[in-house]
């Protein structure tokens, strides 16, 4: 059957998010206040290492306004522990406790619990709890985690080392003994957090009775937080809900289970009342999952022209006190030695990885994970050999990208990448930054004693993950489908139902494009629900850049299904054959007459009205449900380029222009594709010049604040010029190669590149992010580069 | 993150809020624009037993010319300052710190009593307040006094103010004719506390520096008035030798703390560097 | 306990709380205007901003008690007749909002700088807008926003 061209798939369309968000109508967790809702607080540890020796809660109990106080033993009989188990030999599977039990290991751990009249109430109450603590030693940081006779932190694991994980192809050794030159480095990426504008919080019901939990969460993964509650509660999984309407951002910082949602299960259920917590920003950087915190020892060794022959590095990475469910403390530390050998040819490969346990908060994911370090790390590797080696370094990068007649190319470490434009992007990007022109205005600069540095990252990363690979290396669970269900009712309108769950990405738009296309009717028409595990087909949320790339080609399959049942409706109407129809702008027409035509609302309303207007045995009725796994994945890959000045007298960065060329296939919407871009950029900004959590040699966070962990305002973030390729997946439905982490992928690189390459005449390279101004000027003093 | 208990007062005079104020034994804190104490409440950092409220009471805001000073009642918003002509024509020092003091938001509500009062080290108004050689009235139980910029600020967050007194008016001199000022500032993130900041007057005769005033910000527990630099260029006049000369005197008279954000030597530093920017951005602007 | 009377987009309100209560939490709880969000709670981020008597002011510093007499106005009054303020509607144009959480702060915020600046440069909304604090956009779709908006709202449109 004759299909219109597709009208909304790539159009920039206007989200249908904006009208409710615009106006203050979004529905938030802390929007609702059920009746008779009880408001709940935490008692967090002040200590980084303790045993709990008493708990003392009567005071609290004692204060008008408190309904229940609950502790670590409380919540251990309501619930089943939580243990991130992995399928992958040398992960250590331990316990995270909602509320502490017997132990506490960060500062800012949850230790007791308190539902309260309100917030303020509860607070109150958490003053009046009197808790004796044992203090142990601290296990501050990597290093001391792995020294002999350190204390250990999770008995059961019998040692701090809780991660190892190696890669390898090839003689890596023999190649680097005999390379023409082996540039080498330790890179430290410090310890980050994402920082979403609206803190994590959930609203539990439980409703006796029905015995129904509905669970509000400012969450990525509401199926996934269902389906690991029903075992966690001993609950059937029909008997749960879990809702995820507007989010306030995610970034992967709400993409796992937190004790602070099964507390408030169990407190709710106990209460038999709604009880809500909302964190607040005090918390939320003490006990959201950080991110990103490695050593990493990295040698490249290449050829006189600069081609590589063999990639070494040993990753060690600070996973913090707790394994998280159900990413595990694998994720940040393998993701890395997965992806560092990046978009080249790397014949030799060895990356060993380890993730050690310390005294602080989770390592979790955050927008890339695992990847913004490998790409500092070889991205660096490539500028420090071009230096060397007097290459250019878009050069040397042209000189080892996979190419077209490469693909399909097996990476090092398993990964398969599929036809993607990484020769293409950086070729475009230098044209679009008129890249002989900014090494000219370097060079003028230069000699007027200005420091102006050009930084180049080319990243390629694995999206739209299938059921063949696990978003995280051994994962407790399957992450590889995404189901839709597309509905048509009597009057000719589309529910399109996903288990996605945006929280800022505009899937309520895309996908409504998606939908719109396939089944022909305009995208007014369609009402996309998501995130609500009550209406959703199975899916598990929006995490890993794979929302489009499933969802979507879920949406694409129910589409198809739907569009060929209207069209087997439309040809009893028309009395023509399926083959002779055409659908053009919501109108099924008998090819070559179009007088004879029926609308799809008409056919809708058929497939509703009874058995004359039907097929004779076709069921009655409009509506599809599919599941989709692209089964392995898909790649985006990108190109930045950042010009950077350094100012000689407060070594103070600034970027004075940011290039991205991107390619994630099939672009839906290019004003949202932009979107992610820009906050990714941002985010990776902040994170290369201005964020660092910080903790003292007690455990204690320094960083606890919004005026000590530093996000970039609009004053440090420079007009981006973003560019984009659409080479379609091969291999997905849709040709979608799923976006939005590349941001921060490359640019902490391409800024890290910018500032070496701006200070190159000084011989500083830069091997730690975030650079500071403080640190900078260490650097430029050592080097006697100040005047 | 919400406040602890405490008795709530907003008197509608400053009688009313003395004798509130005198009410707790010091166990009471006064309320200006709140943009510092409130997020110490709201972290449960300060427990006062009371607030006495100080924004009802009218008469606490002004902005007048007299016996040569530009006097503000404590209570004058910074946005106020920020647009007000007089403060444009007589202290332009003062507008262009305001512009570094926060946001706008921030502005609306800030005070220059309370900002004075608060005495963060890293503040501006501070600074300004020393270079400009102004004074604060403060009234108490015992009466009246006026308080020298220099006699005032203590140590982090401490002023000589007694716990009984309340800050009820800022006084700067009117600048002169033609002076040059200038203030450099140094942040992570625009609108954020100075890492370093230097507030520079200068008035000129010519090539002669007939006066010249720096103080910091961010260099120290209190803005420091760096006399020795300031000596320099009133001796040596307004060439780049004698600025730099004073640049480099400002980094021997400065005894920075460090934080997460900064080193003491990076400050050190910033301090030079703020002082030669600000001490040639102020002999641009001077003239005489 | 106080009582609090003010007027709010216009509408009067009257309201009862300890003097302890933020005025956020009170617009958010006793008003159920909840489209003024909490971000921080220490006044940087910007996402509590609302009009105090006419100027932007961050709600999470102050107290529900200062409003007592006062006039203001929150994200919920910008529409006018069902129709978007020509401010939020260049927001939508210009993709400059991603989850929303910013967005009321943001809005309030620029109002307030466009009547201060009516005819500013990129580099001054910059400034302006670096008051509020956004995870999402990059800033760039509110740059984008605030320009596109700002000829508009200087006619009175």
């Amino acid at each position: 059957m004759g299909l219109s061209l597709p009208r909304l798939v790539g159009a920039r369309v206007a989200r249908r998010e904006d009208p409710r968000l615009l106006t203050g109508q979004g529905s938030y967790v802390d929007d609702h206040r059920p009746a008779r809702m009880l408001y709940a607080a935490f008692l967090r540890s002040p200590h980084a290492h303790a045993r709990i020796v008493r708990i003392d809660v009567s005071a609290a109990l004692a204060l008008p306004g408190v309904a229940a106080v609950l502790t670590g033993e409380d919540v251990a009989r309501a619930s089943k522990p939580v243990r991130a188990e992995s399928k992958t030999p040398n992960v250590k599977t331990t316990s995270f406790p909602p509320l502490a039990l017997g132990k506490v290991r960060h500062v800012g751990q949850a230790v007791v619990m308190v539902a309260a009249e309100s917030r303020y109430v509860a607070e109150d109450a958490v003053e009046h709890i009197v808790v004796e603590y044992e203090p142990l030693a601290v296990v501050k940081d990597m290093e001391e985690a792995l020294a002999p006779g350190s204390p250990v932190l999770h008995e059961e694991a019998g040692t701090n080392l809780l991660v190892s994980r190696e890669f390898a192809r090839g003689d890596v050794d023999g190649a680097l003994t005999a390379a023409a030159l082996v540039v080498r480095e330790r890179f430290r990426f410090h310890r980050h957090t994402p920082v979403c504008m609206e803190n994590r919080g959930c609203l539990a019901e439980y409703t006796t009775g029905s015995e129904t939990l509905t669970l509000r969460s400012s969450a990525q993964c509401p199926g996934l937080v269902r389906d690991i509650l029903t075992d966690l509660l001993d609950m059937p999984e029909h008997q749960i809900r879990v809702i995820a309407n507007d989010v306030g951002g995610g970034f992967g910082a709400k993409a796992s289970l937190y004790p602070e949602e099964i507390a408030t299960c169990v407190m709710a259920r106990r209460l038999g009342r709604p009880v809500k917590w909302i964190g607040d920003r005090r918390e939320d950087l003490l006990a959201t999952t950080h991110a990103w915190d490695e050593i990493v020892d990295a040698e490249l060794g290449v050829n006189r022209d600069g081609t590589i022959v063999g990639l070494r590095a040993q990753v060690t990475a600070d996973v913090g006190a707790y394994s998280i469910y159900p990413w595990t403390a694998a994720i940040e530390p393998v993701q890395t030695i997965s992806f560092l050998p990046g978009p080249y040819r790397v014949p030799t490969y060895r990356g060993r990885t380890r993730g050690v346990a310390t005294c602080k908060a989770p390592l979790g994911p955050y927008r890339g994970v695992g990847r913004p370090p490998a790409v500092f790390v070889i991205e660096g590797l490539m500028d420090r050999a071009a230096r060397q080696l007097g290459i250019d370094p878009t050069e040397i990068r042209l000189r080892n990208f996979i190419r077209d007649e490469d693909f399909p190319y097996k990476s090092p470490s398993g990964i398969v990448w599929d036809r993607s434009s990484f020769t293409g992007s950086l070729v475009k990007a230098r044209e679009v930054l008129d890249y002989k022109a900014a090494r000219d205005e370097q060079a003028r600069a230069r000699a007027a004693g200005r420091w102006l540095g050009i930084g180049v990252a080319s990243y390629v990363e694995l999206t739209g993950i299938g059921s063949a690979i696990p978003v995280s290396p051994g994962m407790p669970v399957s992450t590889g489908t995404e189901a839709a269900t597309i509905r048509f009712d009597p009057a000719g309108k589309v529910t399109a139902v996903f288990g996605v769950a945006s929280h800022g990405q505009g899937l309520e738009t895309t996908l409504a494009q998606i939908v719109a296309d396939e089944v022909g009717v305009p995208i007014e028409d369609v009402r996309v629900l998501h995130g609500d595990t009550e209406v959703s087909p199975y899916g598990t949320g929006t995490y890993a850049s794979r929302s489009l790339v499933l969802a979507g080609g879920a949406a694409i399959l129910a589409g198809r299904a739907v569009r060929e049942k209207m069209t087997l409706i439309a040809g009893h109407l028309l009395e023509a054959g399926p083959a002779d129809l055409t659908l053009v702008d919501g109108r099924f027409a008998v090819r070559g007459m179009p007088d004879r035509s029926v609308t799809v609302r008409q056919v809708a309303r058929a497939a509703y009205s009874g058995a004359r207007q039907l097929p004779k045995g076709l069921e009655p009725g409009l509506e599809a449900t599919k599941f989709y796994d692209p089964y392995y994945g898909t790649a985006s890959n990108a190109t930045h380029l950042a010009l950077v000045e350094v100012d000689r007298a407060t070594c103070e960065v600034k970027t004075l222009r940011y290039v991205v060329v991107e390619d994630c296939g099939r672009m839906v919407n290019p004003l949202i594709v932009d979107g992610q871009v820009h906050g990714g950029v941002a985010q990776g900004i902040g994170a290369a010049l201005l964020e660092e959590i910080v903790y003292d040699d007690h455990g204690q966070l320094l960083s606890g604040t919004l005026m000590d962990y530093v996000v970039p305002s609009a004053c440090e973030i420079p007009m981006m010029e973003v560019h984009h390729l659409e080479t379609p997946s091969p291999v997905t439905l849709g040709g979608f190669r799923g976006m939005g982490e590349g941001g921060t992928i490359g640019a902490p690189a391409a800024i890290a590149n910018a500032i070496a390459d701006a200070l190159a005449p000084l011989g500083i390279e830069v091997a730690e992010l975030p650079v500071s101004p403080d640190r900078l000027f260490r650097l430029i003093g050592r080097a006697g580069g100040l005047g | 993150m919400k406040p602890p208990k405490f008795e709530y007062h907003a008197p509608k005079s400053l009688d009313e809020a003395l004798e509130a104020l005198g009410r707790y034994g010091g166990d009471a804190k006064v309320l200006a624009g709140g943009q510092s104490l409130m997020p110490l409440l709201n972290f449960r950092l300060a427990r006062p037993a009371a607030l006495v409220d100080l924004n009802r009471i009218a008469s606490l805001a002004y902005i007048r010319e007299q016996d040569g000073q530009i006097r503000f009642g404590a209570m004058t918003r910074q946005r106020t300052i920020e647009f007000s002509p007089v403060v444009a024509q007589r202290l332009p020092l003062l507008k262009e710190a305001t512009r570094w003091v926060g946001h706008l938001p921030i502005r609306t509500r800030g005070t220059i009593g309370g900002s004075i009062a608060h005495a963060d080290p890293s503040a501006e108004y501070p600074a300004v307040l020393a270079a400009l050689e102004g004074e604060v009235v403060a009234r108490g139980t015992k009466g009246e006094r006026v308080i020298r910029a220099a006699d005032l600020f203590q140590t982090y967050l401490t002023t000589n103010l007694a716990p009984d007194e309340i800050l009820t008016e800022v006084r700067l001199p009117a600048m002169p004719a033609g002076a040059g000022y200038a203030l450099e500032e140094f942040s992570r993130r625009h609108g954020d506390f100075a890492i370093v900041g230097i507030a520079a007057v200068v008035v000129r005769e010519g090539q002669r520096c007939k006066l010249a005033r720096l103080a910091t910000a961010g260099a120290g527990p209190v803005p420091v008035r760096l006399r020795a630099a300031e000596e320099i260029l009133e001796r040596e006049g307004l060439g780049e030798v004698a600025i730099e000369a004073a640049a480099r005197r400002a980094t021997e008279l400065v005894d920075p703390d460090a934080d997460i954000h900064a080193s003491a030597d990076y400050r050190r530093h910033l301090a030079g560097v703020l002082t030669k920017r600000a001490l040639t951005r102020a002999i641009g602007v001077a003239r005489g | 306990m106080v009582t609090v009377r003010l007027k709010v987009n216009g509408v009067a309100h009257e309201g009862r709380c300890e003097p302890r209560k933020l005025l956020v939490d009170f617009i958010r709880e006793d008003l159920g205007l909840t489209g003024t969000h909490v971000g921080c709670e220490h006044g940087i981020c910007g996402a509590c901003t609302i009009m105090f008597n006419g100027e932007a002011a961050r709600s999470c510093i102050m107290l529900a008690v200062q409003a007592d007499g006062a006039e203001l106005a929150t994200v919920e009054g910008l529409m006018r007749d069902g129709k978007l303020h020509p401010l939020q509607e260049a927001f939508r144009e210009h993709h400059g909002l991603q989850c929303g959480f910013c967005t009321p702060g943001m809005l309030m915020t620029a109002l307030d700088f466009l009547r201060t600046n009516p005819s500013p440069s990129d580099r001054e909304i910059r400034e302006g807008i670096s008051a509020v604090l956004c995870r999402c956009t990059g800033y760039q779709g509110i740059v984008n926003a605030v320009r596109a908006a700002a000829p508009i709202l200087a006619s009175g449109r």
